[in-house]
């Protein structure tokens, strides 16, 4: 090839491949920038200067109005309630279940894993409808119940309870899948050798796999805390109309109060709770990475 | 007769020893089967509940199971304008979206595979960004820009919101497949005088194409799922399928339109389903969440 016959021209060839390269993850990069930091950064700006006669001042009163208001508070502090159950349970469910499918290779195992994964393949939306036939008031679990001649069912559709049911229902996969995959990268052989020289099941537990863990651990939480601190889908349909979470909320200022100024403090106020926990995923994700390379 | 004891008395220690497996097995593995049993209520539980809502003709309540079973629900929900104008709707975005992210995303991933250039590292972990974000705030804030640029209902700003959402999956996938080839191969092909192009389209692009069809069968069913963005930047005009879900769910008192429209959207998550086997050996399914 010319580029071997003439090994002349090479460091020009290495500045013209990185033109290219910069050439080719631009349009990506921009389309993130324009649409991620853009508006996360202008809705921050927005929350923090006011426009009078062309001149912006700094001022903090919009987020004063957003603590003195009671309803934006007590929505923010029902946010948080729903999200650290929410994530509590999961991980409670998931990581039995996890250290179950790591360490059994039954066909029941098997079996388990389809069962934990199928939310994967079932959409929010669907999910919301599905549960509202489930579990609302003369649903399906309540005349199943009834069946058995147990009467006096109490619906959670519409209570904070049906958020926190669908939700963890939504999580269950992903939770599973990340812890899972996490105690594979615990050795058979380490652990036998950590038996051989007498160690017990908790010790193992203890020192082998739990030091493992650590890192899928926190990516596991973080994303959960994420994705139910900005849920919108489930609790809208499932939840009550008051209290409600910041993502129904949000959609109700913008939409039907239509006060943008107000749905984006609301947003910017997700915004930093989240940004302390995207901050944690982000460390984990990558000092995994690092380690990998 | 003395057979016969023989026989009834090895018959009797294999039943035990079957018994007794049993045992085992049980405590062995009485996790995994309460497990199982919960898994069964919680997660069939509702799904199966849909599907006999979409062959209902009518289900009065005490009754465990329809009163009367019939398909009459199915054409009256299609014929319905609202779906029946959403389902094209819905399937041109998905298909929009998919198209334009892999045209921008795949020659970015061969990039980040391939070059040597300042800043990779830190740039292709920069799209984890998308996951980092509480999406619903971010749409909100989008929605604001969207409002001043006149993009609020229209389909460009659904493509648009529907777009940044694929982009962490259409990076990441390809980008570790393009870097787990094996260059000895194309360095062979180079040496015995194919061409860069040839190269590139008999060798390189088959060695990848399980992962970017991957790549490319996730971002379409995420898409067509979408709800949340395309409910924000879409509505009034633009109303997708999943999106008309909403309304269906606040305000139809016909409970089979719901029901019928659940099952047929469910439909390419089957599909998905079929090769989910694959898709989690691959790593294809956990790939979205920078693990």
């Amino acid at each position: 090839m010319a580029s071997q016959a003439v090994p002349a021209p090479k460091p020009s060839r290495k500045i013209n491949t990185q033109f290219v390269a910069y050439l080719l993850i631009a349009p990506p990069l921009v389309l993130m920038g324009l649409l991620i930091f853009l508006p996360a950064i202008q809705s921050i700006g927005h929350t923090l200067f006011t426009q009078t006669d062309n001149l912006s001042t700094f001022t903090i009163a919009r987020y004063i109005d957003f603590f003195k208001d009671p309803v934006s508070l007590s929505n923010l502090l029902f946010t948080f309630r729903i999200t650290l159950l929410v994530v509590g349970f999961l991980f409670l469910v998931c990581f039995p279940l996890s250290v179950y499918l790591r360490f059994s290779h039954s066909r029941i195992a098997g079996w388990v894993q389809v069962l934990a994964l199928f939310p994967l393949f079932v959409p929010g939306i669907i999910l919301a409808y599905a549960l509202i036939q489930f579990l609302g008031t003369h649903g399906t679990l309540d005349t199943v119940l009834r069946t058995f001649g147990l009467t006096g069912y109490k619906t959670p559709y519409l209570k904070p309870e049906g958020i926190v049911i669908g939700l963890v229902w939504e999580g269950i996969p992903f939770t599973t899948l990340i812890l899972t995959a996490g105690l594979r990268q615990v050795d058979d052989s380490l652990i036998e050798s950590a038996r051989d020289v007498g160690a017990n099941n908790w010790q193992v537990f203890r020192h082998i796999i739990l030091p493992l863990l650590q890192r899928p651990a926190l990516i596991v939480l973080s994303l959960n805390f994420l994705g139910v601190f900005g849920a919108y889908t489930i609790p809208y349909l499932l939840g009550p109309a008051a209290p409600q979470m910041m993502g129904p909320y949000m959609q109700r200022t913008f939409i039907e109060v239509q006060d943008i100024a107000k749905a984006e403090t609301q947003a910017v106020m997700t915004f930093l709770v989240c940004s302390l926990v995207g901050v944690l995923y982000i460390r984990a994700v990558t000092s995994q990475r690092t380690e990998r390379d | 007769m003395a057979e016969t004891a023989i026989q009834d008395s090895t018959l009797f220690s294999a039943r035990a020893n079957v018994r007794r497996s049993f045992a085992a097995t049980l405590r062995r593995e009485g996790f995994g089967i309460v497990a199982l049993i919960l898994l069964i209520l919680v997660i069939l539980g509702p799904v199966s509940t849909v599907v006999l809502w979409s062959f209902a003709e009518r289900w009065a309540y005490p009754s465990l199971v329809p009163t009367t079973w019939g398909l009459k629900y199915w054409p009256e929900t299609f014929d319905r304008p609202d779906i029946a104008g959403a389902l094209p709707l819905s399937i041109g975005l998905a298909l929009t979206v998919t198209v334009l992210s892999a045209v921008i995303c795949l020659p970015a991933a061969y990039a980040f595979a391939r070059f040597h250039f300042r800043g990779r590292r830190p740039l292709l972990l920069s799209f984890l960004a998308t996951n980092a974000f509480p999406r619903f705030a971010l749409y909100v804030s989008i929605a604001v820009i969207f409002f001043r640029l006149d993009l609020i209902a229209t389909v460009p700003g659904v493509v648009l919101i529907q777009l940044v959402n694929t982009l962490l999956l259409m990076i990441w996938i390809p980008t570790a497949a393009f870097q787990g080839i094996d260059r000895s191969l194309e360095e062979a092909a180079l040496d015995v005088g194919a061409s860069r192009i040839r190269v590139f389209f008999q060798i390189t692009l088959p060695l990848v194409f399980p992962a970017v069809s991957a790549a490319v069968l996730l971002v379409f069913i995420n898409t067509f799922y979408e709800a949340q963005g395309a409910l924000i930047i879409g509505l009034p005009r633009v109303r997708t399928l999943p999106v008309l879900m909403y309304a269906l769910i606040n305000s139809e008192l016909i409970t089979q339109y719901g029901a019928i429209l659940s099952l047929t959207l469910w439909l390419p998550s089957l599909f998905v389903l079929i090769f989910a086997q694959r898709l989690l050996r691959g790593g294809y399914l956990t790939a979205g969440f920078g693990v």
